[in-house]
């Protein structure tokens, strides 16, 4: 039996790496997905690599409260959430601006803040869904020049712990998925390069991860098989934190 | 942009290393506290004093401080 059957998903952060490779896999586990991006060009090619059927997309830049607010009112009632959409900036102490904070708390933080808020308002989290949050094996880390993402994402986990009690007489659950590093393109629009990653796999016992590999407890966590799992930060690394 | 700015900005961005150390020729990567934080630094000071987003291979695949400079000037051309 398929994982998902049945169920309807919206994936933010849909058009590119992670989310676009999340959207296919839950797709095939027989799921519904709304898929959320900015870029209308990029969520048609990932609508095509996805099967199944009834799958819809909507263009919105998470980041503008009025486009997200008519967003919300066209969607239907949803199972799970995965709120994939993030950016990156790697920058050291003192080159960290004002400006570069609001910038990535306002992708990394805030919109998915708003967004649960506006959706859990509009009661279109059913009873016993799934709201999944990508966070980053960073926020629990102090790697040198990841201060803005880092500290974005622990903020992230915090509101998902408080999220997960406020949500949980609604049987609804929110969890936190925590990968060590995952070979997206993401990486590639760093400013940190190919190489300096490819020397850190080294500390990877399991080697880099895939975002195949964040897709299958993306999967769990959307099934009802995760049903008693809540509040929770999973870290998935490959086995980068034995170390 | 002139070079003597440039260097200026970029000694800024080590702890130990005197200016007189730095010239047009210097190897970046071969200075005694060139470092992945270091470099990441000068990246940023690129951008903060340049408005310039220079790509990481293009820092790695630099070998002088003149290669840098060149490579902001050409983004400054375009």
């Amino acid at each position: 039996m398929l994982q998902l059957e049945g169920k309807h998903i919206l994936v933010t952060g849909a058009s590119s790496g992670m989310g676009r490779v999340f959207c296919q896999m839950i797709a095939k586990e027989g799921a519904r997905v709304s898929l959320l991006a900015r870029n209308e060009d990029r969520l048609k090619e990932t609508l095509a690599l996805m099967g199944g059927e009834g799958h819809k997309y909507y263009i919105c830049d998470l980041t503008d409260e009025e486009q997200l607010k008519a967003t919300v009112s066209t969607l239907e009632a949803l199972d799970g959430v995965v709120f994939c959409a993030g950016i990156n900036d790697f920058v050291p102490l003192k080159f960290v601006k004002q400006e570069k904070l609001e910038r990535i708390f306002q992708t990394n933080y805030f919109s998915q803040v708003i967004l649960t808020q506006m959706l859990v308002k509009k009661k279109l989290i059913k009873r016993n869904a799934s709201l999944v949050y990508i966070s980053s094996l960073s926020s629990k880390l102090g790697v040198a020049g990841t201060l803005l993402y880092a500290s974005s994402k622990a903020a992230l986990n915090s509101a998902v712990r408080v999220i997960a009690t406020e949500m949980a007489p609604l049987g609804i659950r929110a969890n936190a998925i925590c990968p060590g590093i995952v070979q997206t393109e993401m990486l590639g629009s760093t400013n940190i390069d190919e190489e300096s990653f490819t020397k850190q796999a080294v500390d990877y016992p399991l080697g880099l991860g895939t975002p195949e590999d964040v897709g299958n407890a993306v999967l769990y966590h959307l099934s009802d098989g995760s049903r008693w799992l809540t509040g929770n930060c999973m870290v998935i690394d490959g086995g980068y934190s034995l170390k | 942009m002139e070079m003597k700015d440039f260097i200026e900005h970029f000694v800024e961005q080590f702890d130990e290393t005197p200016s007189v150390e730095v010239s047009p020729q210097t190897h970046h990567h071969e200075m005694d506290e060139w470092s992945s934080m270091i470099a990441l630094s000068v990246m940023a000071m690129i951008d903060e004093e340049y408005d310039v987003q220079i790509k990481a291979d293009e820092m790695r695949n630099s070998k002088t401080v003149q290669d840098l400079y060149d490579i902001v000037q050409s983004y400054l051309n375009k």
